[in-house]
């Protein structure tokens, strides 16, 4: 087991939200998107320029940037 | 309620729910064609109204934005709540809404779910893409679904026209008979929090001006911030602030609050969802996974971008082409008809040149707003627009600006008007306002007039590095000088104006859908009409000002000096030269030797679009010539009427030389009489230190419908008439000879360029700002855009000037 941030999770890997930090706003929109604690991320793919990257969650799929996703905090149980 | 009262009875309906979830598609089919866009003052978002039909009463239905949450942090935000509430102005309040769900992804599309049915409204939820669901395997337990949220639940499929008739008689159980309101398990502390602040703003209610509710009283405590918190700090005032931030902290427990919302919802959600939908795992990839496996890749996706937006750009650019030209012919030969059953005067040149021309002015955007939409609207019903932007975002996203700009940005190198209209694809509204004000440094193909013009006159033909034409390169150079402008203006913004803390970027990326004709042709009518009911109006305006500041006062005494000049000129020949008119004796000899001459003006037409050099076009000029005199001869041989008619031919020639060089005198004197002549010497002082003299000046002012307009401007100020274009040898050799008041050359090269850089960075282009203002709902943007590129353009053209002109050009 092991923990990190979501821009780091390698591309194909899954991993379960622990915690959404963030800018108010930003975190608040990272929750209403389904990114909140306890659900769990897979990283698809990233842009050919290396960000954003596409992540699937709750059954679609929701493109946000590196930046972005560093603030949401994971583990991986692999 | 009697069935008495419900027979003709009207009701108000909101569709709302995410983007992509077929709300425009219900709305299309609840309202058919009877639908219009709703205007909601100072917001940048668009609302559509339309009215269905049920038995025997009429359903007002508003379709509004899509959005992933009713959380309200800025204005436009606001909306989806206030236009819930009827707190919009000219937007009737609805009794009911319906709640679009998309049956693929129903969890998050739940999320809004919960906060519209706290609202309390009478709700029904429309279920769509029930068939992109089943082909993931997932199955909605519909019963059960309408069970657990306390309101009916139809399946519909309106691109199909399936389960309307069913949603529409629903819709009208419930609006009589409505379902209890959604109460969610909040945690204690939170919820504790929200009653008191609702108590709260039940005691500002007077002075808020409406009776707050309890939802907005749970926005309230957890976004803490926008549009109503600001209302509140300026009818509550200190007091107030200093309350609600201590309900905020006890509430909040230590955590946030908006993690308390997003918990309690997906808590309750995913309880439902157990019971509700069923998830059967699939082998295999869906149909999106494997198109986003190419269209996202680093290669092959890349690739397929670069050629669907060289595509777009090209058909903007060059298939608008004949379509303008067509307008432009159109509208030219309207002119000259109606101005033919006109008598000259003040009347006729206000018809032709100021209405008739003015009209023309706003049709000509239409083809390159049509296509822009074609495109943007097949590719955003099919879902690529969402990838576009995947793709583009961190190119963008070094300026300030975002994924979805790309595709506004590059229309704006054939036209700001579509560009600018195009950034309705961009939901941020900092981000769209910057894109909108930066679309206008993108040379346009509006600029190419004057960059032609002057390339051709004064940049040398010749090759730098042995292989590159150096006026290719001066006009490669132009486009790069309103990019390399644009990058530090983005960025000014984005740190100064519209400093917004970083606005995330987080993009659902649609499942591919098949482009429907009839949504796309929608489009399309949308956006012309708004164009040219909205924009057309401020431009047609603007035409006919301009017009009347180049026509007035229109002296007399000009009149009077040309009269004479002209009966001078006129006493000298014969009755039978002066009256012959060419269309009406068509079978005269002086009528054949002109289709003699005429024939060959055409080969030297001709001869100027295919020469090579120089040289070549010479000879094929002399050759030309030689044919016409050998033509003549053999007219005049045959009889003595013959040779007689062609002595005749000769002095009505020079007779219509002379009464068209008296007449573009004319013009020309009544230009710089005019108002517009006279703005141009008052700013003569302001432009001489851009190498310009007053003629230079007015032309830059005439030019502001237009900029193309520069050039018949410049060919009326230099008396060559008004139908001089950028192509014309005369045009090119009479700037090239002007002279100033002390003799010497009027245009250098250091002029030329410094004209060009001008037209390059200023905002010379009514059309443009008219449709700033039409989608930002505010002249403040078209304004400061206007200011701010003048004073650039002035600045940049002043140091080319000095520059070039230091060095010698
Ligand atoms: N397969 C399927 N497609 C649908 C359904 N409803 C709408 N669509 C398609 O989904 C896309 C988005 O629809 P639209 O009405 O523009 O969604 P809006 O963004 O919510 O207004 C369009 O291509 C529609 O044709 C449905 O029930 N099933
Ligand atoms: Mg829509």
């Amino acid at each position: 087991m092991s923990t990190g941030t979501l821009d780091k999770l390698p591309i194909g890997k899954s991993a379960r939200i622990l915690d959404v930090g963030g800018e108010a706003a930003l975190q608040q929109r990272l929750l209403e998107m389904g990114l909140l604690p306890g659900v769990d991320v897979t990283v698809v793919r990233q842009a050919p320029l290396g960000d954003p990257i596409e992540v699937k969650v709750m059954g679609y799929s929701l493109s946000l940037r590196r930046s972005e996703a560093a603030n949401v905090q994971i583990e991986t149980t692999a | 309620m009697t069935e008495g009262h419900a027979r003709h009875d009207r009701h108000v309906i909101a569709l709302m729910g995410n983007p992509n979830t077929g709300k425009s598609s219900l709305f299309s089919a609840l309202t058919g064609t009877r639908q219009k866009v709703a205007n909601f003052p100072g917001v940048t978002v668009e609302a559509k109204i339309g009215t269905a039909r049920f038995e025997n009463s009429e359903i007002t239905v508003i379709d509004l934005p899509g959005t992933y949450s009713m959380a309200a942090r800025s204005p436009d935000e606001r909306v989806a709540t206030d236009a819930l509430l009827g707190r919009i102005e000219g937007t009737p309040k609805p009794d009911g809404v319906i709640i679009v769900l998309d049956a693929s992804s129903l969890d998050r599309n739940l999320y809004i779910g919960t906060q519209i049915l706290e609202f309390g409204l009478p709700a029904v939820v429309a279920l769509t893409m029930v068939d992109v669901a089943e082909s993931r395997g997932i199955t909605v337990d519909v019963a059960k679904l309408s069970e657990t949220l306390g309101v009916p639940v139809v399946v519909i499929n309106a691109p199909k026209g399936r389960g309307l008739d069913d949603l529409k008689s629903t819709l009208h159980r419930t609006l009589h008979h409505p379902g209890k309101v959604l109460e969610l398990d909040y945690p204690d502390d939170f919820l504790r929090g929200v009653n008191t602040l609702y108590n709260e703003l039940c005691d500002l209610g007077v002075k808020l001006g409406f009776k707050p509710t309890r939802p907005e009283a749970l926005r309230l405590l957890v976004d803490g911030a926008g549009p109503f918190f600001d209302e509140c700090e300026e009818v509550g005032g200190e007091e107030f602030i200093s309350k609600f931030f201590e309900i905020r902290e006890k509430a909040a427990g230590g955590r946030s609050l908006s993690m308390h919302e997003a918990q309690t919802r997906y808590g309750a959600i995913g309880k439902w969802m157990q019971e509700v939908k069923q998830t059967e795992t699939r082998e295999g990839r869906t149909r999106t996974d494997i198109v986003d496996g190419i269209l996202t890749h680093k290669f092959w996706g890349s690739l397929v971008f670069i050629v669907v937006m060289g595509l777009i750009f090209q058909s903007i650019y060059s298939w608008s082409g004949p379509l303008m030209d067509a307008i432009d012919g159109s509208f030219g030969a309207l002119g000259e008809w109606v101005g033919g059953m006109m008598s000259d005067g003040a009347l006729k040149s206000l018809v032709v040149d100021g209405v008739i021309a003015g009209v023309g002015g706003v049709l000509i955007f239409l083809p390159q707003i049509l296509v822009l939409f074609l495109f943007i609207a097949i590719l955003e019903d099919l879902g690529y627009m969402a990838r576009a932007a995947f793709l583009m975002d961190r190119l963008m996203s070094r300026f300030g600006l975002n994924g979805r700009s790309f595709i506004p940005m590059l229309s704006g190198f054939a036209c700001a008007i579509p560009a600018i209209m195009g950034t309705r694809v961009i939901e941020d509204r900092n981000t769209r306002l910057t894109t909108i004000f930066l679309a206008p440094f993108m040379s346009c193909s509006a600029r190419l007039p004057v960059y032609v013009l002057f390339i051709a006159a004064f940049v040398p033909q010749m090759k730098v590095l042995g292989f590159i034409e150096l006026q290719g390169l001066v006009l490669f150079a132009m486009y790069w000088v309103g990019v390399f402008a644009a990058i530090p203006t983005a960025l000014v913004l984005k740190k100064g104006i519209l400093k917004s803390k970083a606005t995330p970027f987080l993009l659902e990326l649609p499942s591919y859908k098949t482009p429907r004709l009839k949504a796309v042709g929608r489009t399309l009518w949308d956006r012309g009409g708004s164009f040219i009911k909205r924009a057309g109006t401020i431009i047609l305006a603007v035409s006919v000002l301009v017009w009347a500041a180049g026509y007035f006062p229109h002296s007399q005494e000009v009149d009077d000096k040309y009269d004479a000049q002209l009966a001078e000129v006129e006493s000298a020949y014969a009755d039978s030269i002066l009256e012959f008119n060419p269309e009406e004796d068509a079978d005269s000899l002086l009528a054949q030797y002109k289709a003699i001459d005429d024939a060959h003006e055409e080969r030297v037409a001709e001869a100027e679009e295919a020469a090579e050099d120089d040289d070549a076009l010479e000879q094929a000029i002399s050759e030309s010539k030689a044919e016409r005199n050998a033509e003549m001869a053999k007219l005049a041989a045959k009889s003595a009427d013959a040779e007689q008619a062609l002595s005749h031919y000769a002095d009505w020639k020079a007779l219509e030389e002379r009464r068209g060089e008296i007449e573009n005198l004319r013009g020309g004197e009544h230009l710089e009489d005019s108002f517009l002549g006279r703005a141009g010497h008052v700013i003569e002082p302001a432009v001489e230190p851009l190498g310009w003299d007053w003629r230079i000046g007015m032309a830059a002012i005439a030019s502001f419908p237009a900029r193309e307009v520069i050039v018949a401007t410049l060919g009326t100020i230099f008396n060559l008439g008004g139908d001089e274009d950028e192509e014309s040898e005369t045009l090119r050799e009479v700037v090239k000879n002007a002279e100033r008041k002390d003799g010497s050359k009027l245009f250098t090269l250091a002029t030329a360029l410094s004209i060009m850089v001008f037209f390059a960075l200023c905002a010379q282009c009514a059309a443009t700002l008219a449709v700033m203002r039409r989608e930002t709902n505010s002249w403040k943007w078209p304004i400061a855009s206007f200011l701010y590129m003048t004073v650039l353009a002035y600045i940049g053209a002043l140091v080319t000037y000095q520059v070039a002109h230091a060095l010698g050009g």
